[in-house]
């Protein structure tokens, strides 16, 4: 049954079917070879439902609605410009502005496609005009904005905390070391690629620039301390922390930056709900496919089959790091964690591994392989976002594919890396 | 546009204004969701600090504005062909495949989604004859629910139409009002 269940999915989402359709009809097959009675499917809308129903997942569209109302504002600017002012004459530096600056509002959004309109459409043209080739560029904004997928807030660690049922401020916390590291690196490989190609230095900024970018950055930067500071403190839960950076977010825009006005503000709640929809569409399906697999005892019966119980945790994190890899080269970072979630859980349970840790690498390996041909799904976010040949995005990836399976492994090895800080905050 | 123009006398007139009133509250239904789902966080955190207690229903109404979104949003991502998929190798087809392939999905989802609408009203039936209600709120589950087989049909209706959309035109449709040529555009 599982063999036939797996085929079928990947037939239908190959030929191009919405994502819910596989996930449905696994679910659907599952549910008649099971019970062999049709109307059973009655217990699809009933997982499909308490899929979408936990508390914790109101976090996902509260800071969806924050990212989108800060990408149609002011906040992106003003923080581009004061880590310009601050990193642009060294070499490389318009590269590691555009790194950190993916970063950055990475700590302030959440979502990497926003990153992608707010961080790296501005930088691109400055970037071309600084005297770098656009592979380049392309590449590297899509691959620092997947930075903001591991720093908190992160949709993707919701959705894994949900259904792991493991911290999310937890996640949250650890996802701070890994995307630093991986900031770190990709700065390294932007001055090397300076100094190789010869890119010419920007002046640099007074201190007086400096310090009025700070100022006009200020407001902005009253995100992360909301966010971090108030997971961290413990004064918020991350749904609360999101509708607070909502509420500050809308304050922010209208009232200060005077950038939308309240009747955007209902088309952006629009969009919101639209994008709502559409992963939690896919949150239910997953629910009722993970439901069908666990009754099943299809996860055992897979995870026996590669004999992954003589493996030991390295190996497990290998196994685990390979399979959400190679996952979101073809889809949705979403629905892999959905469908191989449920798939490791019994493992990672028997074998005494940190869920918290395992969310970290399994985020890490979910944004570096939406970044990794053929299909990975922000190549495609930038092929529609500039309006540029695939080809053109693709080719100046490969550097930065290496520099961040390295920090993969090297999490594998030293998950201080991601569990440092949480222990710092949550100390056992 | 000019299509919808030139049938838009009986009958089918009154589908057109009847769909445009589906979309309407579709989307009063996604924007005031949210915006709800926002306010009652807000409220609730705010009435924890100044009056050191929670508001017990503040969970349960977000339960249900997220399924008032949810399953507005998924009909109206359906009628503007928003819903994620892996278009990568259906994009590398001839024109008469992709045709064909198109009408084979919007047949096939449209059915799974009428399925779904029709259990998920099972699924009602048997919640009301249990006589199960939100433990805070008070308000029976079922009523709450009864928002989930509407969006279920709507999606299904939606998908439905845009088959017989593209069996009947030459172009390609991803959805009854969005031509696969624009889909390029807006594809964020």
């Amino acid at each position: 049954m599982a063999l036939t269940i797996f085929l079928v999915m990947i037939v239908l989402l190959l030929m191009g079917f919405p994502m819910m359709i596989p996930l449905l009809i696994g679910a659907f097959i599952g549910v008649v070879s099971l019970f062999g009675d049709i109307a059973k499917t009655e217990f699809v809308v009933q997982q499909m439902l308490g899929g979408i129903r936990p508390a914790s997942l109101i976090a996902v569209p509260m800071f969806i609605l924050a990212a989108d109302i800060m990408t149609r504002g002011h906040s992106a600017d003003r923080l581009i410009d004061m880590v310009m002012a601050f990193v642009r004459h060294i070499k490389g530096g318009l590269a590691v502005s555009t790194s950190s600056a993916c970063a950055l509002f990475g700590a302030v959004s959440g979502s990497t496609q926003a990153t992608v309109v707010a961080v790296g459409g501005p930088l691109r043209p400055r970037m071309l005009k600084g005297g770098y080739k656009d592979s380049f560029v392309l590449a590297l904004i899509v691959n620092s904005s997947d930075i903001a997928f591991l720093i908190p807030p992160s949709i993707g660690m919701i959705i894994y905390g949900v259904v792991s049922k493991s911290s999310i401020p937890e996640l949250f916390v650890a996802g701070i070391g890994p995307g630093l590291l991986i900031l770190f690196l990709f700065s390294i490989y932007s001055m090397i690629y300076a100094t190789v190609k010869g890119v010419p230095t920007e002046a640099a900024a007074s201190w007086g620039e400096r310090f009025t970018t700070v100022k006009r950055a200020l407001w902005p930067l009253g995100f992360p301390v909301i966010i971090i500071g108030g997971i961290f403190g413990g004064i918020f839960s991350p749904t609360e922390a999101a509708a607070v950076s909502v509420l500050y977010a809308l304050l922010l825009e209208t009232l200060i930056f005077r950038s939308i006005t309240f009747k955007d503000f209902y088309s952006i709640a629009k969009s919101t709900g639209l994008v709502t929809g559409v992963v939690f569409i896919l949150v239910g399906a997953g629910a009722a496919f993970a439901w069908v697999l666990s009754f099943a005892q299809i996860p055992q019966a897979i995870l026996a089959t590669i004999g992954i119980n003589e493996m030991g945790q390295i190996g497990v994190l290998f196994v685990i790091a390979i399979a959400f890899f190679i996952g979101c080269m073809f889809v949705d970072p979403i629905v892999v964690i959905l469908i191989l979630v449920p798939i490791f859980a019994p493992v990672i349970k028997s074998t005494g591994l940190d869920p918290v840790l395992v969310g970290t690498l399994i985020t890490l390996q979910a944004a570096i392989g939406s970044a990794t041909p053929p299909f990975g799904c922000d190549i495609f976010t930038a092929v529609a976002v500039f309006k540029v040949p695939y080809i053109e995005v693709v080719r100046g990836t490969p550097p930065f594919v290496v520099i961040l399976l390295c920090v993969a492994v090297l999490m594998i090895f030293f998950p201080q890396i991601a569990l440092f800080l949480r222990d710092v905050a949550f100390p056992r | 546009m000019s299509e919808t123009k030139n049938s838009s006398r009986g009958i089918a007139g009154i589908l057109d204004a009847f769909d445009g009133f589906i979309a309407r509250i579709e989307e009063f239904m996604m924007a005031t969701g949210v915006i709800l789902m926002a306010v009652n966080t807000i409220a609730n955190v705010i009435s924890r600090f100044i009056f050191n207690h929670s508001i017990i229903f503040a969970e349960e109404l977000n339960s249900v504005f997220i399924l008032l979104v949810t399953f507005a949003g998924v009909g109206y991502a359906a009628r503007h062909g928003r819903h994620i998929r892996m278009s990568a190798i259906y994009d590398s087809m001839s024109d008469r495949k992709r045709k064909l392939m198109m009408i084979l999905i919007t047949a096939v989802t449209a059915v799974c989604m009428l399925f779904l609408a029709y259990f998920s009203v099972q699924y009602i039936i048997d919640l009301q004859s249990k006589g199960r209600v939100m433990p805070a709120l008070g308000v029976p589950i079922y009523l709450v629910y009864l928002w989930v087989p509407i969006g279920f049909f709507v999606t299904g209706i939606q998908y439905a139409l845009t088959m017989v959309k593209n069996i009947r035109e030459k172009e390609i449709y991803l959805s009854t009002n969005l031509h696969e040529h624009e889909a390029q555009e807006i594809e964020v």
